[in-house]
């Protein structure tokens, strides 16, 4: 029972820090690879929340607000001039990655610190003791995932957002302002993604170079799911599911590897990996 | 008139011989500090060198290099302290590193670099390689140390001095090779792959085979690298097999710049003994001051610093940045044909379609596909838009692309076979849009062309060039004989275009395929280009499937129409049978649902 508990709510952790990553690579096309540094901002967003002595609850907005505005600027500075390079744009993020890595250092100092959850404790679910915390992980992700889609199938923004992924250039035909919908695209994923660092903080620690290993798995989990949620939804499910049973039955190193080598073995077999076509 | 080419080598020669003289005297002149990290330096340099040459050149973006470093080095750290060390386990480990090296390069390529991969799949593959490969070093236990390595192992007994030299003099022997090949014709094909991966695949060059190769070769030289690191500084540790470490590689790489050789060398050299110096100081600012350079360079000046300095030194020289001289002097000679090279001879049918379909999803574009051509023919293939003309060419040249049916060139069944075996039994397709590599120039893109009759060199450059006569004939009449030697990117639309037919016909195809190789021309442009085809059908005895929307120009050159419609033959017959029909005529005007 608790690994079923377990498989949940690491599909849900995935899912949450994969979103962001997910919806700027379905509209722009590009991989943020400042993905893993916004993780980190929005971990220290937390930590300066619990510094400041203030309800943890509050470090989840402080957190979006923060990486929204992040992405706004770098969107500005670095990221709109390869548009169409995308291979540059990988690397060009992983820079910014750096530098807000480094920045953090100096700030905060490089060594790992806690963040305090906003709950604790265990509660008993069909009869095993389990982490209150995670659970509601699995809350909050599925919020998301029906946010994220109410946004995209039922708001005007939404429309012309998918109207850009499906053919940008007959989207500027029809005088959709695709650059302002690349700007608030890249925005709320990087919004997103600090959210996502925010949550996942309680659940260990934070240090400069805490978002790396998320990002290589966000990375791959998009590879897989192309640009839809719920193929990210089903990614998650199956690769997180293959990563807990893996890291419970085998051992933890070849666990953290799942991810990676299941998804680059569904692409090389399946290209489009878990979206439809 | 092979001078230049002469001078060419002989200027790197020089070049070397300086650099090694400066290896030579540096132990002498330089602090000890700085001799050790010059040590590591040239290392690193030789790696980011096949970085460079990976992704620079043939526009693989690779995070892996790393990997292979590590497995050199590892090879050494394991045997040297688990099983001893002498001359003999000394070589073991070389050797075990450097293939090992190779097999894991070959596998990676093979996952990485399948017909159709995207490049963003190959860039994947070689982010999971170093992770994988870290993960599995960490989590070896005392056998490879895990997270802190191996250390202490007893290693050569060579002073500080003597790894100087050993280690700059791979440099630049590395360095020296590695500007050769890159400048030989069979460098040019690592740029074609880079510009036009499509276009290599359709003049029988099979691209996944290249990049494996090259993947393979440049996994030896970093994991020679990584074993001389090991052995010099007798510690290896799970990051230099990292994803990180090769990002860093990367970022030299870009800061230097891409696809220059030097570039990246330079790079390394003064970020790595400068990172050495300043990150005791400044330990975080510099880390930094790396990241927003390397930003500020991908964003703003995508070809590195290294353009930059060579066009300051060029103005200091008072005299303009020099042309490349790739392909001056490159005489064209005609080549010995053999149109049927690598088969038994003519078949019976030049092409035979026996009902071919596709679809896409439930759309149906072709159905029931039924003809077959001749040598001598020139067949043009008539039909309104979306008729599923360009279609049947696509299934006609790549094996992969029908639902249903079966294709025969020269009587060989091309089943699901990639452009490029197609391009073995004979066929030949030119494009809607011209299809070129953009910065090689005529002769550089022909020569490409011709690899499928003529190795490329891997080290110099051929004086003269072989082209069949038909290929030569197009090259003079359009003219761009006289422009031999400017990029594809300068041409006129009708120059393009016609490069192209010449490459097509450099392949020495029996039956080819055209689409539209009028569109945009001029009037006289067309003539030329009709004349031609007749002479192509009628002397050479080539097969030709031409898609045409101009009847007036299908009607003075064919000898034979096949009207599509709606995906299905509705009528094949002599040009007169066509031009008089009532059927052709109203599907073009429209309403036909005969």
């Amino acid at each position: 029972m608790a690994q079923l508990l377990d498989i949940i709510t690491t599909s849900a952790i995935l899912f949450a820090v994969a979103a962001g990553l997910l919806i700027v690579f379905g509209v722009m096309k590009i991989i943020n690879f400042a993905h893993g540094g916004f993780l980190t901002v929005g971990g220290y967003s937390a930590l300066a929340v619990t510094k400041l002595g203030l309800n943890p609850w509050l470090s989840l907005g402080f957190a979006f607000v923060i990486g929204f505005v992040c992405g706004m600027i770098i969107e500005r500075l670095v990221v709109r001039p390869l548009y169409s390079r995308p291979l540059d744009a990988i690397l060009a993020t992983w820079g910014l990655g750096i530098i807000i890595g480094q920045v953090i250092t100096l700030a905060f100092g490089r060594e790992v610190q806690f963040v305090q959850s906003p709950v604790t404790g265990a509660v008993d679910l069909l009869g095993a003791s389990y982490s209150q915390y995670r659970l509601i992980l699995v809350a909050v992700a599925i919020v998301l995932a029906v946010a994220l889609g109410a946004v995209l199938n039922g708001t005007r923004l939404g429309l012309v957002t998918r109207a850009v992924i499906m053919n940008e250039n007959l989207a500027r035909g029809l005088g959709i302002n695709s650059g302002l919908v690349r700007f608030v695209t890249f925005s709320l994923g990087a919004g997103l993604a600090s959210l996502a660092g925010a949550l996942i903080t309680p659940l260990s620690s934070v240090d400069p170079n805490m978002g790396v290993p998320w990002l290589v798995s966000a990375f791959m989990l998009v590879m897989v799911s192309g640009v839809s949620l719920v193929s990210l939804a089903i990614a998650c499910l199956v690769l997180g599911g293959a990563q807990v049973l893996v890291s419970t039955y085998g051992n933890p190193v070849l666990g953290g590897l799942t991810i990676v080598v299941l998804a680059a073995l569904v692409l090389r077999l399946r290209p489009q990996g878990f979206a439809r076509e | 008139m092979p001078t230049g080419m002469r001078s060419d080598i002989r200027q790197v020669l020089i070049l070397a011989a300086i650099a090694l003289v400066v290896v030579a005297i540096g132990p002498y002149l330089l602090p000890t500090y700085m001799v050790n990290s010059l040590i590591r330096a040239f290392l690193y340099a030789s790696v980011a060198l096949t970085v460079d040459i990976l992704w620079g050149y043939t526009g693989i973006l690779t995070f892996g290099q790393s990997a292979f470093f590590g497995i050199g080095a590892y090879a050494a750290g394991l045997i040297f302290t688990h099983v001893g060390f002498n001359a003999g386990y000394a070589t073991l480990a070389f050797f075990a590193g450097v293939i090992g090296a190779m097999i894991v390069a070959a596998i990676v390529g093979w996952l990485a670099f399948y017909h159709g991969a995207s490049p963003l799949y190959g860039s994947v593959i070689t982010l999971v390689l170093p992770i994988v490969v870290s993960q599995i070093l960490y989590s070896g236990g005392n056998f490879t140390g895990s997270s802190s390595g191996l250390s202490g192992f007893e290693s050569f007994d060579v002073t500080i001095e003597a790894w100087f030299w050993i280690a700059g003099a791979f440099l630049v022997v590395v360095t020296a090779l590695a500007w050769m090949f890159v400048r030989s014709d069979a460098g040019k094909v690592l740029v074609a792959i880079r510009e036009n991966e499509q276009r290599c695949e359709y003049v029988g060059i099979d691209v996944s085979r290249v990049k494996i190769l090259l993947m393979v070769v440049c996994a030896a030289i970093a994991a020679i690298a990584g074993y001389a690191f090991a052995s010099v500084q007798m510690v290896v540790a799970p990051e230099y097999a990292g994803f990180v470490f090769g990002t860093e590689l990367l970022i030299w790489v870009a800061l230097g710049g891409r696809g220059t050789l030097i570039g990246p060398v330079i790079g390394t050299l003064v970020l790595d003994v400068s990172t050495s110096y300043l990150s005791g100081n400044l330990p975080f600012v510099w880390k930094l001051i790396i990241g927003v350079a390397f930003v500020v360079v991908i964003v703003a000046l995508p070809q590195g610093l290294m353009p930059l300095i060579r066009g300051a030194l060029s103005r200091l020289r008072g005299r303009r940045t020099t042309k490349e001289s790739d392909g001056v002097g490159v005489t064209l000679v005609p080549a010995t044909e053999e149109m049927f090279a690598g088969l038994e001879g003519a078949g019976r049918h030049a092409l035979v379609a026996k009902d071919v379909r596709k679809h896409f999803g439930s759309l149906q574009v072709l159905e029931g596909i039924n003809f077959s051509a001749e040598r001598g023919e020139l067949l043009s293939l008539v039909g309104p838009n979306g008729a599923g003309k360009t279609t049947l060419i696509r299934c006609i040249a790549d094996g992969g692309e029908r639902s249903g049916g079966t294709i025969l060139l020269n009587d060989h069944d091309i089943e699901r076979l990639p452009p490029y075996s197609c391009v073995a039994f004979g066929v030949g397709r030119k494009f809607q849009t011209a299809n070129v590599f953009e910065t090689l120039s005529v002769t550089q893109a022909l020569r490409i062309a011709r690899t499928r009759h003529k190795r490329p060199s891997l080290w110099r450059r051929d004086p003269t060039l072989e082209l069949p006569q038909a290929a030569l004939q197009v090259i003079r009449a359009t003219g761009i004989d006289q422009r031999l030697d400017t990029q594809a990117r300068y041409l006129s639309h009708g120059q393009k275009q016609a490069l192209e037919l010449a490459m097509v016909l450099s392949l020495e195809p029996s039956v080819l395929l055209l689409d539209e190789p009028t569109a945009g021309l001029t009037k006289p442009e067309r003539t030329l280009i009709g004349r031609i085809l007749v002479e192509l059908a009628t002397g050479h005895q080539l097969c030709i499937l031409l898609v045409e929307h101009d009847l007036d120009f299908v009607r003075e050159i064919s000898s034979r129409v096949v009207v599509l419609h709606q995906g299905r033959i509705v009528l094949d017959g002599t040009v007169g049978e066509v031009v008089e029909s009532e059927l052709v005529r109203t599907i073009y005007a429209g309403g036909a649902h005969a």
